[in-house]
């Protein structure tokens, strides 16, 4: 096959334990526990409602769990506040698409880097040769990510107004430009076309290879198939299976729960 | 000796660069300053024909500038209402007045104190900080009244509605300010200052980072950026800015008293980041312009008259009325404000196809 690196060997980047969350006793994530090794790209499926986007939340510090723990690089995350969880390496995009709309495509990519620079109020306020200098590196560093992305043509349109697959792919870019070890991807694909889906592998496997370990959760099983090297599959907020792709393609209980009579 | 001295005069050169550096980049600003330095050579023939002290009401425009720019900061950029912002201006206002009348400071001193005990206050109750939208709205609109009572009530302090008279007029140290002239100046020197930091501070790192906020705190958050915390810092900065111009006025009137604090202040000073746009720094100073100009106006028309109307002479019974007015229409036929509308409509001159009135019946 010629979709992933076979080698990973990387060490375990980040280990999930138990990981239980209820909202008014209902569990969307019910005693989950992972592991992602460094330099992997790792799926996550299920159906809608399966708990895939409040695991995210849980990752990112959005919510709490009620139970578990999240170690990432062997330092636990659960109840940090997610800037600090971003700040740590821990990335990610929106399945609902959260762009900053009234600014350019360029400003958004440039408050990623917030975290990476430090100027503050005073110095900037006043210019100072520092803030300038400061200025100009995140312009630079942004229009590299914009590239990245090819969207750099649009550096200076409104966000708001780029088309549905472009906006994804600032998200992306947005994310990257965070600097993460960790990029979790929300579904990048849905409302994109067959080309950019399949632009869109290209950018994931271009984002492994800038060494960043990537989750994604996607229903394009056509992408998940090409890229991951792990799939893992959420069912009413629990494991049901988990492994190499083409054994969990073939796995009766993923067939019945999630993939249906139209897998064949 | 010949290096030392060149790199001196390297030093020296960069310096200049520096301060430079602060003020370019803006037509805009600059078009500003040469219209108030050329004010008072024709001032005072104007004035003379529309019955308006010019030099007197610009005054007061640096003054609202000030506080009007703070709080576009915090709700145009930042988009965090504030319904009491009088109370910061009223506190810089009353720490001035009582450092220099009863702790005997000196003028300069006193601002700088009103300014820190403002951005204090601010800090003290940040915390509403974490409400949203409406409930943020009531939470401030209820911290306005509570400093009104406050002025009013602290009798042994504040002189209760007597007021504090005979307060100092402003000076610097070496030179006392005793021309309305040389306030104006001073005043708009201020302004100026605070307007082109304000406007560097919006274009950096740190004002992305705010209007980020602005538009997704989840999103933010997830870029790494302390959201709480840059709130707090936006919200000093805006009441901080409050207390600069509260001390400015205590200082200008001479005289202070608990009435100029109250609840329609806070309104007024909305009222003039709305008319004059939200996230425009320029637009603070169109809108405290036109607020501050509007009550000189209606009360000049007698002299324009000859004699004055009643309804001229009770206008202090129905001005919160006409700033509501204001605000309503400025709402709906300029929501984004005088100087964006006006930016669009000469836009709309130079090129027709970004007509913004045609744009928003198609929508």
């Amino acid at each position: 096959m010629a979709t992933a690196t076979p080698e990973l060997d990387g060490g375990v980047l980040l280990k999930a334990n138990g990981l239980t969350k209820t909202f008014g006793g209902l569990a969307a994530v019910k005693n989950v526990s992972f592991e992602v090794r460094e330099g992997m790209i790792k799926a996550i499926i299920g159906p809608n409602g399966a708990g895939k986007t409040t695991l995210y939340d849980i990752l990112t510090g959005i919510y709490r769990p009620d139970e578990g723990s999240v170690l990432f690089n062997n330092r636990e995350i659960v109840g940090l506040p997610t800037h600090e969880i971003a700040a740590l390496g821990i990335a990610r995009t929106f399945q609902t698409i959260r762009l900053f709309t009234g600014m350019t495509v360029m400003e958004n990519v440039m408050v990623a880097l917030h975290r990476r620079t430090s100027v503050g109020m005073l110095r900037s306020s006043l210019r100072f040769p520092s803030a300038r200098r400061e200025e100009n590196w995140i312009c630079k560093e942004a229009l590299g990510y914009l590239e990245m992305v090819g969207l750099e043509m649009q550096a200076q349109n409104l966000a708001g107004g780029l088309p549905f697959g472009q906006q994804r792919l600032l998200e992306v870019a947005r994310a990257l430009a965070t600097n993460p070890r960790l990029l979790l991807l929300d579904e990048p694909a849905s409302g994109l076309n067959a080309y950019e889906t399949s632009e869109l592998g290209e950018i994931i496997y271009r984002i492994r290879d800038m060494g960043v370990t990537v989750i994604l959760v996607e229903h394009d099983m056509g992408l998940v198939m090409r890229v991951s090297n792990e799939v893992m599959v959420l069912d009413y907020g629990e494991i049901i299976a988990s492994g190499a792709p083409h054994e969990v393609r073939n796995d009766p209980k993923v067939i019945e729960a999630y993939l249906g009579s139209e897998v064949d | 000796m010949e290096s030392n001295r060149l790199q001196g005069q390297q030093g020296g050169r960069k310096i200049v660069r520096v301060c430079v550096n602060i003020f370019q980049h803006n037509r805009v600003f600059i078009l500003l300053a040469v219209f108030l330095a050329s004010l008072p050579f024709w001032s005072r023939a104007v004035s003379r024909a529309i019955g308006i002290d010019l030099i007197y009401v610009m005054r007061m425009v640096g003054v609202f500038t000030i506080v009007a720019v703070g709080l576009n900061l915090l709700m145009g950029y930042a988009g965090q209402v504030s319904l009491g912002h009088g109370a910061f201006f009223g506190i810089g206002a009353y720490t001035s007045a009582l450092f220099t009348v009863k702790v005997g400071f000196p003028v300069w001193l006193s601002i700088i104190a009103a300014v820190f005990m403002a951005a204090l206050v601010g800090f003290l109750v940040a915390p509403v900080l974490r409400l949203k939208g409406h409930y943020l709205a009531m939470a401030t609109l209820g911290l306005g009244i509570v400093a009104f009572v406050f002025f009013r009530e602290l009798i042994w302090l504040t002189n209760g509605n007597d007021g504090i008279r005979s307060i100092p007029k402003l000076a610097l140290p070496g030179i006392k300010i005793t021309t309305r002239k040389g306030e104006y100046f001073f005043v708009w020197i201020v302004a100026l200052i605070v307007l082109a930091l304000c406007n560097n501070l919006v274009r950096s790192r740190v004002g992305r980072a705010i209007r980020a906020l602005h538009q997704s705190e989840v999103a933010a958050e997830a870029m790494g950026i302390d959201v709480s915390r840059q709130k707090i810092k936006i919200f000093m900065l805006s009441t901080a800015l409050g207390g600069l111009a509260g001390g400015i006025f205590a200082h200008l009137q001479g005289y202070i008293s608990p009435g100029t604090f109250d609840v329609l202040l806070s309104i007024e000073l909305v009222t003039m980041v709305v008319v004059g746009g939200m996230e425009s720094i320029w637009g603070a100073v169109a809108g405290a312009g036109l607020i501050i100009f509007i009550p000189e106006i209606i009360k000049a028309v007698p002299k324009w008259l000859g004699e004055a109307p009643k309804w001229v002479e009770r206008y202090s019974l129905y001005e919160g009325l006409v700033f509501g007015l204001i605000l309503m229409l400025t709402m709906i036929f300029m929501p984004s404000g005088i100087t964006k509308s006006l930016s669009d409509m000469i836009r709309y001159r130079r090129n027709p196809i970004h007509n913004p009135f045609r744009k928003k019946v198609v929508e």
